[in-house]
């Protein structure tokens, strides 16, 4: 159901959505055969493309050419791509999105030649556009992303970190490279550069909201939603938004503290999911994020009412109340 | 990498910084390459895929600041083929030695290759080639000697079934380089100094002769 809303959403652009999925599996198309089935698996696993969307609806805002759209939308979701088949490798994962992944389908050498080859593959793609302002916006980007990925495991099992800690996190984890695709896109058609700047921030925005609803999402949503387990991202130690929130009770505390010490059973992580999912943790969350997506509402605000904006409201409200 | 520094050649300072984006890429692959099978997510393990994709943001915002954006795809086209020989590793096909001997080699100078072409450098590939090749199986004969296991003793091993064993093969492998390695510094018009550092980095290492006289 859920998905069928997304590509609803999606419907004002669906020819060049297609277009780019073509263009995503000729991308990753590989003389080894290996890689060919990697690389595959992964994108025929799905996803919600939230990145190529973007860069396609911004370029909206200038002077709109697919042909050079596609340039820039296609590596920024083999980008993210690669970057999580190598998290899978970091997370130890088995599942994404319901489907074995490709460390566990393969092993983890493949899995780090398959990252690897994909994100080559979306720079030699990229490289087509010649503006070198867009490799270095993309390149600083990928350069954070990667910190916050290290700064995510500096601060495994911390219970104790605060609120910030957690948005510097998810600000470099998920929201820049949202927040990259929107200003690309736009820079990429000639926009001018008080609308690449509201598109920028929009993305800013839309990315925090959305990497909160995912946290939430890990608690309140089944493992056959979710395509894996409730609660991993607790399980691997990441203190995400409702944790943080939750241990303000101190009954929820001690139980979070005495869990984290220690290798759960799988009664131990639902009773976990559980308590968070039945507190007002999750509400708490969900206002937080809510407060991201009116300020992403309000960059829209600012910028000419067109479909485009008219789509990226609509896709900001479906974050809002997305359940995968 | 450096030959033709060493070797007097042009070096400018775009040139210099090009050669350390080759370098990080080089440590962006090997870092991975470090990454294991069947341990369970230790923090160390954690930190080696980071740093890969780390250093080749690097390597990324490197050349994108120095609006070099034909060696980023270069070095992309590199990475690529790098990726592709190395995954081939891991399919169940048993190929001929000699194509896993050229497979091997050619991902040691990949890299190396694609900036001498840029420069026009291209003169010091064979010789790079051949020692880094002897760089690579020597440490390959140190593992097989310790009792260690590499996917490239696996692969080798895998096409050497029916003819020699690994460890002859790879002194004979040796000696083969160490000739062309000599061969190709005899041909060349390199400093004094260069020629006897190189010579040094090969020299006592004739396995395949030392082994003989020992058997002898």
């Amino acid at each position: 159901m859920e998905k069928v809303k997304l590509k609803l959403l999606y419907s004002d652009i669906k020819p060049e959505l297609d277009m780019i999925e073509k263009e995503l599996e000729q991308a990753v198309d590989s003389e080894s055969p290996l890689l060919n089935d990697a690389s595959l698996h992964l994108l025929q696993a799905g996803g919600k493309r939230i990145r190529p969307v973007f860069v396609l609806l911004a370029g909206k805002f200038g002077n709109y050419n697919i042909d050079v759209m596609k340039r820039v939308a296609v590596p920024l979701e083999l980008i993210h791509m690669a970057s999580l088949v190598h998290d899978d490798v970091i997370d130890d994962s088995e599942l994404r999105r319901g489907k074995p992944t490709v460390k566990a389908e393969w092993n983890n050498s493949v899995a780090m030649y398959t990252g690897d080859f994909i994100l080559a593959r979306a720079l030699e793609y990229i490289t087509e556009i010649e503006d070198p302002k867009l490799h270095q916006i993309l390149s600083k980007t990928m350069i954070e992303v990667c910190r916050g990925e290290i700064i995510q495991i500096e601060d495994k099992f911390k219970l104790d970190q605060n609120l910030r800690d957690y948005l510097r996190r998810i600000k470099r984890k998920t929201a820049l490279l949202i927040s990259s695709s929107c200003e690309l896109g736009a820079l990429v058609s000639g926009a001018d550069l008080k609308t690449v700047a509201h598109l920028r921030r929009f993305g800013y925005f839309i990315g925090m909201s959305f990497q909160i609803i995912d946290d939430i999402l890990d608690f309140t949503s089944s493992d056959e939603e979710l395509g894996k387990p409730a609660g991993s991202d607790f399980m691997q130690g990441n203190m995400t938004l409702p944790v943080l929130c939750a241990r303000k009770d101190l009954e929820t505390y001690e139980l979070l503290k005495k869990n984290l010490q220690k290798e759960m059973s799988d009664e131990e992580r639902l009773n976990i999911v559980r308590t968070i999912r039945n507190s007002p943790a999750i509400e708490e969350a969900k206002k937080i994020s809510e407060k991201y997506l009116e300020k992403a509402l309000e960059e829209l605000s600012y910028l000419p009412k067109s479909s485009a904006s008219k789509t990226m409201r609509k896709i900001a409200f479906f974050i809002g109340k997305r359940k995968f | 990498m450096l030959l033709p520094s060493l070797d007097g050649k042009q070096w400018s300072a775009d040139i210099e910084q090009t050669a350390k984006t080759v370098s990080i890429v080089y440590a962006a692959l090997h870092a991975h390459d470090q990454v294991k099978e069947d341990i369970l997510a230790s923090k160390k393990q954690q930190l080696t895929v980071l740093a890969g994709d780390f250093y080749s943001g690097i390597y990324y915002q490197m050349l994108s600041n120095m609006e070099n954006l034909t060696m980023i795809k270069h070095l992309a086209s590199a990475i690529i083929s790098v990726s592709e020989r190395k995954a081939s590793f891991y399919d169940e096909v048993v190929r001929p030695i000699k194509l896993v001997d050229e497979q091997i080699q050619k991902n040691e100078i990949e890299l190396i290759e694609t900036f001498y072409k840029f420069y026009g450098y291209q003169e010091y590939t064979k010789l790079a080639k051949a020692m880094l090749s002897y760089v690579r199986y020597e440490e390959e004969l140190k593992c097989l000697k310790e009792g260690g296991q590499s996917r490239i003793l696996q692969v080798l091993n895998k096409s050497l079934q029916y003819s020699v064993d690994t460890e002859t093969w790879l002194l004979e492998k040796l000696d083969v380089l160490h000739d062309q390695v000599i061969e190709t510094m005899r041909d060349a018009k390199f400093d004094y100094e260069l020629k006897n550092f190189m010579l040094h980095k090969i020299t006592p290492h004739q396995h395949r002769a030392e082994q003989l006289t020992r058997e002898g």
